[in-house]
C-alpha cells in the first residue's frame, strides 16, 4: 500500500527528468528570447530557433539505386517553466538512421539512451516503420538542446517531400538540396502562396552540382486541429520529383513521367501468379443464379465487402504490391490492394473486364501529373462495362454498387491497361445522395412530448450506420439503435422500433418508432416552455479556434421536420426567427411556421462539399452562434 | 486408397511439425491429441444462440514440478469457442503474445520461459484447419502477432496458450494467488480446472458461492497428485456497478507454495496445509496466531525519543497519535523533495543531504513493527486487528494470507487505530473496504500475540463521509455568463482521494516542515547549490500547477457537462491532514458562458438543477438488477446553491425544487427558499449504508431517481 501511495505522489514527476550539467543554465538573453517566442506562440512549449536540412545524393553501384543523405540540425529552446518532450526520427525498410545525437548548449553530447521501437498503428496490423527517440527534459525556461539526425534513403523513390513546418514553431528554417548534375530532379512547390520563401541556386564547381536553398522564417507549428485536410493541402512543402540519372551518357528514368510510375507499379502487379483455381467455385456459386450482369457483379462485390476483413501488412514491398487474390480469398483478410485484386480476379473469372486501379484519397492533394509515390495511398478495382468505368472498393463495407465513398469522389484514378494506363476521375455525387430525412410528429400531454418518428438514411449516412451496426455484438445491436435514436439522452424513451432490412445496402435505411420525451416541457405560472429539439445538430461546430478547413466524413444533407400539435386552449406567443445562410460549401436553414394548430420546425443543413473552409469561418461561426441561440430558445405556449 | 491417405496425412503432419519443438508437440498432443473428448463437440444450446460467442469448452491447467531447487511451472488455457457474429470473429481474429520471456520468480531472475500458442479452426462442415503459427506470425521487438486466416461467423476457433516457466528457488516460494469467478465474458458450456503437483508444493484451494468442489484424481505415482474442478452451463459475467463478483458468483481461489523443508514451511508467508497431500480449505484461529506471532517490535527509536522529549500529553492515546503523525513526516513527507530531486535529476544523490539517515518504510508491516516498538518503549500495549477486504468474501472463507490486512489498536483510553502509512493517512479510521467486516482481534501477553477473538469492525456513517459544496452564482447583465464561486470540502473517506488529486507535494511538505520544525531539502544542501536547486524546484512546481489547473478545469466541465469555462481560480483553504474528521477544503471560481441558461421570450430559463453535478442515470437494464448492492462506504453530498436574482426579475418554479425522499437506504431532499434577492437551494443526497440487499433496490432507486430528476429541474427568471 505504501509503495502504491508513494508512486502516486511520484507519478507527477516521473516524466520530469532533469540533467545536472554544468554551464547549461539559460542566460538572461535566452530567457528573454523564450518569453518573446512564447508571446507569439502561447500554445507551444518548445520552439526551434533554427532548423536546417541538408540533402545530398549518391549512387550505389551495387544496388544501382540513387541514394539520399538527409542531415537535419535542430536548435531547440524551452518556452515554458520546464518541458518534457521526445526528440525522434523515423525510418523503415527503405531507410536507415546513420546517427542521432543530442547536445547541450555547451556542445557536449548528453549521452542519453536512444530508444528504438516499432511503430504500432491501429490501422495497420504490421508495418516496418520504426522510431528512434530520446527523452529530452528542459529543466528551466530558455534551456537549449541541439539535435542532429543523419538519415539515409536507400532508394530515391522513397524520398518524396520536404516540409517547412515542424511540430514546434520555427524561427528560421533552411532547406539545402545539393543536386549533382548527373541527377535530374525537380521541385514542385506546393502551397507556397502567402509565404515569403526565399530561393537561391548556386553552383558547387567542386562537386559538379547545384545547391538549391529555400529559407522561411517564423513558421508556426503544425496545427493540432481535428478533422483537417491532409497536410499536403495545408502546409508549404516541396514535392520531390526524381526524374532520371545519367551516367556515361546513359540516361535511366526514375519517375520521369506517370508512365514510369505506372511501369513500376505494373512490374509489381505482373509478378503476381494469379492462379484462380481456388476462387472458381465461389465465383460460380455467387453468379450461377444471378439473372443479370449487374446482379453477378453485385454478388461478387458485396461478398468481398462482407467476407474480407481489413488487415494490412505494410512491410517493404508489401506496401505497394497486392497480395495474390487466392491468398486473400483463403485467408479471408487483406488490405485495400488485396481486396482490389480479389475483386478483379473474381470478376475476371465471371467474364467481366476488371482492372486494378491506383488512387490517392481525398487526404492527398496531388494527382498523377506529379509522378511520386505520395500521389496515391489506396487501391480499388475498376470494372469496365459498355465503355463505362465503375469503381469497386472492397474496403467500403455496405457501400452500394455505383455509389462512391466521399473519400474517393472526384479523385483521379490510374487504371491498368496493359503496357499503358488510363487516367480518369471518380464521379462526384451531390450531398443529396447522402440525405437523412427525419420526421417528428409530436403532441403534448401531461408535461410529456410524445409522438411518431420516421427517419431515412441514404448513401453514406446509410452505409456508415449499417457498417457500425454490423460490427456490434448481436445482443448489443438493439441497445445501440436505441442509443443512436435518443442520442444517449435518458429523458427520451424510444419504443416500438421498426426498421427496413439492415443487411440490404441497396435500399435506404428506414426506421419508424415512437418517442416519449420528459423534462423538455416546463410550466411556470400557466405558461408552457418547450425545448423542442434534443438532437441539436451542428451545435458544437464552432470553428473560432481552428486554423484549418474542417472536413466532414462525407457530404451531409439533413432535412429534419418536427410538427408539434398545440394543445387546445393554448396559443403560440412567439416563435424564434428563421435563420438561413448559403454559400458554395453549405446551405443552412432553420424555419418555424404555424400550420393549422401545429408548430412546424424545419432544419435543412446541406454541407455540399463535405468541407467548411477557413474563408467560410466568419460567416459559418456567426450562423452557428445564431443556431445555438435557437437551440437555447424555448417555444412558449400561453393560455388563450 | 488407404495407402495414399496415409501418405497425405504423414505429409501434412511433417509439414506442420517440421519446426516444432518437443514442448510444442507435447502441447498439441495434450490439448488436441487422441484423448481430446471435445474434438467433435460443435453444438451450443438454443438459449445461447443470440450470444456473440459461446465457449464450448474452457480448460485451465496448472502444473507444478520440481527437481531439487529447480521448479518447472506450467500454466495453460484452452478455449473452444463458437463464433456467432462479426464482433466475435473480429475479437478472435488476431492474437498477440510473447514467445519467450524472462522469469521473475525465485532466485534465477531472467531464466527463459516460453509461451506456446496453438490455434485451429473448425468449419461448420466439420473440416479442421490447424494454423501454422511459425509460418503465419510476425515477430517485432519480441512481440509475436498472428492474424487468423479464414475465420468466419459460424466457425469454431479452438486455441490454447501454454506457458512453461522454469526457475530456481532455494527458499520458500509462493506463487501468485489466483482468485477467479467461473464465469467470464461469454457463456461456457463445459469447464475444467486441472492441477498437477508433487511433493514440496502446498496447495490452498477452495470453491465458493456454490462453485463445484475440487476433486482428487488417483495417480500412478505416490509423490504426484492431480485434482480437477468441472462445471457446466456457466452463464456469462455481467459487469455491474456496485458489485463484488467474488462475494456472489461461483468462484474459486487458490495459492500454491513451494517449500522444500519444514524450516521453509515455517517461514512461508502463507497458511500452509500440514502436508502436501492435503488441500487446505480453511484457516483456523491457531493458523492465525501462528502466523502473526512474529510481528516483532523493531526499530531505532532515537528520533521518536527526541521528538517526545519535553513534550507532555493528556493521555497515552494523545501520545500515540502524536507519534503517528511525527512518523508520517519523519519517515515519509520529510523525504518527498529528495525523491523529486532524484527523479528530476536535480541532484544525483539527494539522500546524502540527510547525512545518510534517510530511512523510509518500504512495506506497511515494517512501519507497523516500528510503531509497535515505540509503543512498547512507552509502555503502551497494542492489539492487532486482522481482517479481509469486503470484496473478498467473508472471514470464514479466509484462504490466502495475502488477502489479510493488519490494523494496530492501542490499549489506551480511548484506543487509537493505526491503519496504513501514507502522506495523508490519519489515525482512527479503517480502510473503507474493511468497514463492517468480521475480523480477528489479537492481543498479546508480553508482546507475543497469543489471544484471539472475533470482532466486527465498525462502519462509518454517511455523516462522517461528506462532500459539501457551497456554491454562489451570479448572472451577468446580458444573462450570457454565470460566475460561480464554490467552497468545497471533503471529510472522512471522501477526503483522501481528493487530497491525492488536488495537492502537489509543495502544498503539504511545507506544512509538515513547519509543524515538526524540520528543514526543507534545499535548506539541507550546500549553500552554493541552494539557489540553483530552488530555481529548478520552482520550475517543477510551475509545471505541476499548470497541469493541475488543466485537470481541474476539465473536471468542472465534465461535472456540469459543459464545453468551456473561463477565469478559473483555485485556492486551498485547509489541508485536513491531521484528523480523519476535519475537512480538506478549497475554493474554486470560474465563469460559464452561454450554457445552462436559455432565453424564453423576454424571460430566461435557468437549468439550476445542473449545479448539483451529474447524477447516476440508471439504464433500463440496471433497473432490473437482481444482485445485492456493494458500495465503498456510506456517504452524503450536501450542496447549498445561492443565486442572486438579477434586479428587475422575479423567480418562478421553486415548487419543483422541493423534493423529499428518505428511506432506510438513503435520501435525496431539497428545499428552495427565496429571501430578498437571494434564492437558496439546499440539497442533500445520502447513501446510508455500504451494502443493500437486492430487495431494497427499489428503495435505492427512489432516491437515485429523485436526484437525477433534480438535475433536470429549471427555474424561470421572469422580467418585470
Amino acid at each position: 500500500m505504501l509503495k502504491f501511495r508513494l508512486s502516486l505522489i511520484l507519478i507527477l514527476v516521473t516524466t520530469l527528468h532533469l540533467k545536472a550539467q554544468k554551464n547549461t543554465e539559460p542566460s538572461d538573453s535566452e530567457i528573454a528570447l523564450a518569453k518573446t517566442i512564447k508571446e507569439s506562440h502561447p500554445d507551444d512549449n518548445v520552439a526551434l530557433e533554427s532548423e536546417e536540412y541538408h540533402i545530398s545524393f549518391d549512387f550505389n553501384k551495387k544496388s544501382q539505386k540513387v541514394t539520399v543523405l538527409e542531415k537535419i540540425n535542430k536548435n531547440l529552446i524551452n518556452l515554458d517553466s520546464r518541458a518534457d518532450i521526445q526528440a525522434y526520427c523515423y525510418y523503415d525498410g527503405e531507410s536507415e538512421i546513420e546517427s542521432f545525437t543530442v547536445k547541450y548548449k555547451n556542445n557536449k553530447e548528453t549521452g542519453d539512451h536512444v530508444n528504438d521501437e516499432a511503430i504500432k498503428s491501429d490501422d495497420l496490423f504490421h508495418n516496418d516503420t520504426r522510431v528512434k527517440y530520446i527523452d529530452l527534459d528542459f529543466p528551466l525556461k530558455g534551456y537549449k538542446y541541439s539535435t542532429e539526425t543523419i538519415k539515409k534513403y536507400k532508394d530515391i523513390k522513397y524520398f518524396t517531400s520536404l516540409y517547412f513546418n515542424d511540430i514546434y514553431p520555427t524561427l528560421k528554417k533552411i532547406i539545402k538540396v545539393e543536386i549533382p548534375n548527373w541527377l535530374e530532379l525537380e521541385f514542385k512547390e506546393m502551397n507556397f502562396d502567402g509565404y515569403n520563401i526565399t530561393k537561391t541556386v548556386e553552383q558547387n564547381p567542386k562537386k559538379d552540382s547545384k545547391i538549391h536553398t529555400f529559407t522561411l522564417e517564423n513558421i508556426p507549428a503544425m496545427y493540432k486541429d481535428e478533422g483537417s485536410p491532409g497536410p499536403s493541402y495545408i502546409y508549404p512543402h516541396l514535392l520531390i520529383l526524381a526524374k532520371s540519372y545519367t551516367f556515361n551518357g546513359t540516361k535511366t528514368n526514375i519517375f520521369e513521367s506517370t508512365q514510369d510510375l505506372y511501369n513500376w507499379y505494373k512490374t509489381l502487379v505482373n509478378s503476381l501468379e494469379n492462379d484462380n483455381s481456388e476462387i472458381k467455385d465461389k465465383v460460380l456459386e455467387l453468379t450461377k443464379d444471378a439473372k443479370t450482369d449487374e446482379e453477378k457483379i453485385k454478388n461478387i462485390y458485396y461478398w468481398v465487402q462482407d467476407n474480407i476483413r481489413y488487415i494490412a501488412f505494410e512491410d517493404g514491398i508489401a506496401g505497394f504490391k497486392p497480395d495474390e487474390a487466392s491468398n486473400v480469398f483463403k485467408k479471408r483478410y487483406g488490405d485495400c490492394k488485396g481486396m482490389a485484386n480479389l475483386t478483379k480476379q473474381m470478376l475476371l473469372e465471371a467474364g467481366f473486364d476488371a482492372r486494378l486501379t491506383w488512387i490517392g484519397t481525398k487526404r492527398i492533394a496531388y494527382d498523377y501529373s506529379t509522378p511520386n509515390l505520395l500521389v496515391d495511398n489506396h487501391m480499388i478495382c475498376t470494372l469496365i462495362k459498355n465503355g463505362k468505368s465503375i469503381y469497386l472498393d472492397g474496403t467500403e463495407k455496405f457501400n452500394a454498387y455505383t455509389e462512391y465513398a466521399d473519400r474517393i469522389q472526384g479523385k483521379q484514378v490510374l487504371i491498368e491497361n496493359g503496357e499503358e494506363y488510363i487516367l480518369k476521375k471518380v464521379p462526384v455525387s451531390d450531398a443529396s445522395s447522402n440525405k437523412e430525412v427525419y420526421n417528428y410528429v409530436l403532441s403534448l400531454e401531461d408535461g410529456l412530448i410524445y409522438g411518431f418518428v420516421n427517419k431515412t438514411f441514404q448513401g453514406e449516412s446509410r452505409s456508415s450506420l449499417l457498417q457500425y451496426l454490423d460490427q456490434l455484438k448481436t445482443n448489443k445491436k438493439e441497445d445501440f439503435l436505441i442509443w443512436y435514436l435518443n442520442k444517449g439522452n435518458s429523458n427520451v424513451s424510444v419504443i416500438d422500433i421498426k426498421t427496413s432490412d439492415l443487411s440490404n445496402r441497396d435500399v435506404p435505411v428506414d426506421i419508424d418508432y415512437y418517442v416519449s420525451i420528459k423534462n423538455a416541457v416546463s410550466s411556470f405560472d400557466g405558461t408552457i416552455y418547450i425545448d423542442l429539439d434534443f438532437e441539436k445538430e451542428l451545435a458544437g461546430y464552432n470553428f473560432e479556434k481552428r486554423h484549418t478547413d474542417y472536413m466532414f466524413d462525407y457530404k451531409k444533407h439533413l432535412v429534419s421536420t418536427t410538427s408539434l400539435g398545440v394543445p387546445s386552449g393554448y396559443t403560440v406567443s412567439e416563435l424564434p426567427k428563421d435563420i438561413n445562410v448559403s454559400s458554395d460549401n453549405y446551405d443552412l436553414s432553420v424555419t418555424f411556421s404555424k400550420q393549422g394548430n401545429a408548430i412546424v420546425y424545419k432544419k435543412e443543413f446541406k454541407i455540399k462539399n463535405a468541407i467548411v473552409e477557413t474563408s467560410d469561418f466568419e460567416e459559418w461561426n456567426a450562423y452557428i452562434k445564431d443556431l445555438q441561440a435557437i437551440y437555447n430558445e424555448q417555444i412558449i405556449l400561453t393560455k388563450e | 486408397m488407404k495407402h495414399t491417405f496415409l501418405i497425405a496425412l504423414t505429409l501434412l503432419f511433417t509439414s506442420l511439425s517440421s519446426a516444432q519443438t518437443q514442448d510444442e508437440k507435447d502441447a498439441l498432443e495434450f490439448f488436441w491429441g487422441e484423448q481430446d473428448a471435445y474434438k467433435t463437440m460443435v453444438d451450443i444450446p438454443e438459449k445461447w444462440s443470440n450470444e456473440s460467442a459461446v465457449i464450448i469448452y474452457k480448460n485451465e491447467n496448472y502444473d507444478f514440478h520440481k527437481f531439487g531447487k529447480n521448479v518447472t511451472y506450467k500454466t495453460s488455457v484452452r478455449k473452444r469457442i463458437k463464433l456467432l457474429d462479426k464482433a466475435a470473429v473480429e475479437e478472435f481474429s488476431e492474437f498477440t503474445y510473447t514467445k519467450r520471456f524472462r522469469s521473475s520468480k525465485g532466485l534465477s531472475l531472467g531464466t527463459r520461459g516460453n509461451n506456446i500458442i496453438g490455434v485451429k479452426i473448425i468449419k461448420p462442415d466439420g473440416s479442421e484447419k490447424i494454423i501454422d503459427i511459425h509460418k503465419d506470425a510476425v515477430e517485432v521487438d519480441g512481440e509475436t502477432k498472428i492474424a487468423i486466416a479464414n475465420l468466419e461467423v459460424g466457425d469454431i476457433i479452438d486455441y490454447y496458450s501454454y506457458s512453461i516457466e522454469p526457475f530456481k528457488s532455494t527458499y520458500a516460494f509462493g506463487f501468485d494467488p489466483v482468485e477467479k469467478t467461473l464465469g467470464e465474458e461469454y457463456p461456457i458450456l463445459d469447464y475444467k480446472l486441472f492441477f498437477e503437483t508433487e511433493n514440496d508444493f502446498f496447495i490452498n484451494f477452495n470453491s465458493f458461492n456454490n462453485a463445484p468442489e475440487l476433486i482428487e484424481i488417483p495417480t500412478e505415482k505416490k509423490n504426484m497428485r492431480r485434482y480437477e474442478l468441472t462445471a457446466q452451463n456457466i452463464e456469462k459475467h455481467k459487469y455491474e456497478r456496485w458489485f463484488f463478483p467474488l462475494v456472489e458468483l461461483p468462484a474459486y481461489k487458490f495459492q500454491v507454495y513451494f517449500a522444500r523443508s519444514g524450516k521453509f514451511e515455517n517461514r512461508a508467508e502463507a497458511f500452509l496445509p500440514e502436508k502436501e497431500d492435503v488441500i487446505k480449505k480453511t484457516v483456523s484461529n491457531e493458523d492465525i496466531l501462528e502466523f502473526y506471532d512474529n510481528v516483532n517490535p523493531y526499530g531505532d527509536l532515537k528520533h521518536e525519543e527526541r521528538f517526545l522529549k519535553k513534550k507532555t500529553f493528556a493521555n497515552d492515546a494523545e501520545k500515540a497519535i502524536a507519534i503517528f503523525y511525527f512518523m508520517r513526516h519523519y519517515y515519509l513527507t520529510r523525504f518527498l523533495e529528495a525523491y523529486i530531486a532524484k527523479d528530476a535529476e536535480i541532484s544525483t544523490y539527494p539522500f546524502g543531504a540527510y547525512n545518510d539517515d534517510a530511512r523510509v518504510f518500504n512495506e506497511d508491516v515494517n512501519f507497523m513493527r516500528h510503531f509497535i516498538a515505540i509503543m512498547k518503549d512507552n509502555k503502551i500495549k497494542c492489539d492487532l486487528i486482522i481482517a479481509k477486504k469486503r470484496y473478498d468474501g467473508s472471514l470464514d472463507d479466509l484462504l490466502i494470507q495475502k488477502n489479510l490486512n493488519m490494523v494496530i489498536k492501542t490499549q489506551t483510553t480511548p484506543p487509537v487505530y493505526i491503519n496504513s502509512f501514507g502522506p495523508h493517512t490519519t489515525v482512527n479510521n479503517f480502510d473503507p473496504l474493511l468497514e463492517g467486516v468480521d475480523a480477528y482481534l489479537l492481543s498479546a501477553t508480553k508482546w507475543k500475540y497469543d489471544n484471539i477473538k472475533r470482532i466486527t469492525i465498525p462502519t462509518t456513517s454517511f455523516e462522517t463521509n461528506q462532500t459539501n459544496k457551497d456554491i454562489s452564482i451570479d448572472l451577468s447583465d446580458d444573462f450570457k455568463s454565470i460566475s460561480v464561486s464554490s467552497v468545497i470540502s471533503y471529510t472522512g473517506h471522501k477526503k483522501q482521494d481528493q487530497q491525492y488529486e488536488r495537492f502537489i507535494y509543495k502544498d503539504y511538505v511545507d506544512e509538515d516542515y513547519k509543524k515538526f520544525e524540520t528543514e526543507s531539502f534545499v535548506d539541507l544542501v550546500k549553500k552554493s547549490k541552494q539557489d540553483s536547486y530552488r530555481q529548478q524546484f520552482n520550475a517543477v512546481i510551475d509545471k505541476l500547477r499548470e497541469k493541475q489547473e488543466e485537470t481541474f478545469k476539465n473536471s468542472v466541465k465534465s461535472e456540469f457537462d459543459i464545453t468551456t469555462i473561463e477565469d478559473y481560480k483555485y485556492t486551498i483553504n485547509e489541508t485536513g491532514r491531521f484528523n480523519f474528521e476535519t475537512p480538506f477544503s478549497f475554493t474554486e471560481e470560474y465563469t460559464i458562458k452561454d450554457e445552462l441558461i436559455k432565453r424564453a421570450g423576454p424571460n430566461y430559463i435557468m437549468e439550476i438543477g445542473k449545479f448539483i453535478g451529474g447524477q447516476i442515470d440508471l439504464s433500463l437494464a440496471e433497473r432490473d438488477r437482481v444482485e445485492n448492492i456493494y458500495m465503498g462506504y456510506p456517504r452524503s453530498y450536501n450542496y447549498q446553491i445561492s443565486l442572486n436574482i438579477p434586479e428587475g426579475y422575479s423567480v418562478s418554479g421553486l415548487d419543483k425544487l422541493n423534493k423529499s425522499i428518505d428511506n432506510k437506504t438513503g435520501a435525496f431532499t431539497s428545499t428552495a427558499v427565496l429571501e430578498g434577492n437571494t434564492l437558496t437551494i439546499n440539497t442533500t443526497k445520502q447513501y446510508k449504508n455500504n451494502y443493500e440487499s437486492n430487495k431494497d433496490w427499489s428503495l435505492m432507486m427512489n432516491f437515485l431517481n429523485e436526484a437525477q430528476q433534480f438535475t433536470n429541474e429549471k427555474i424561470l427568471l421572469k422580467k418585470g
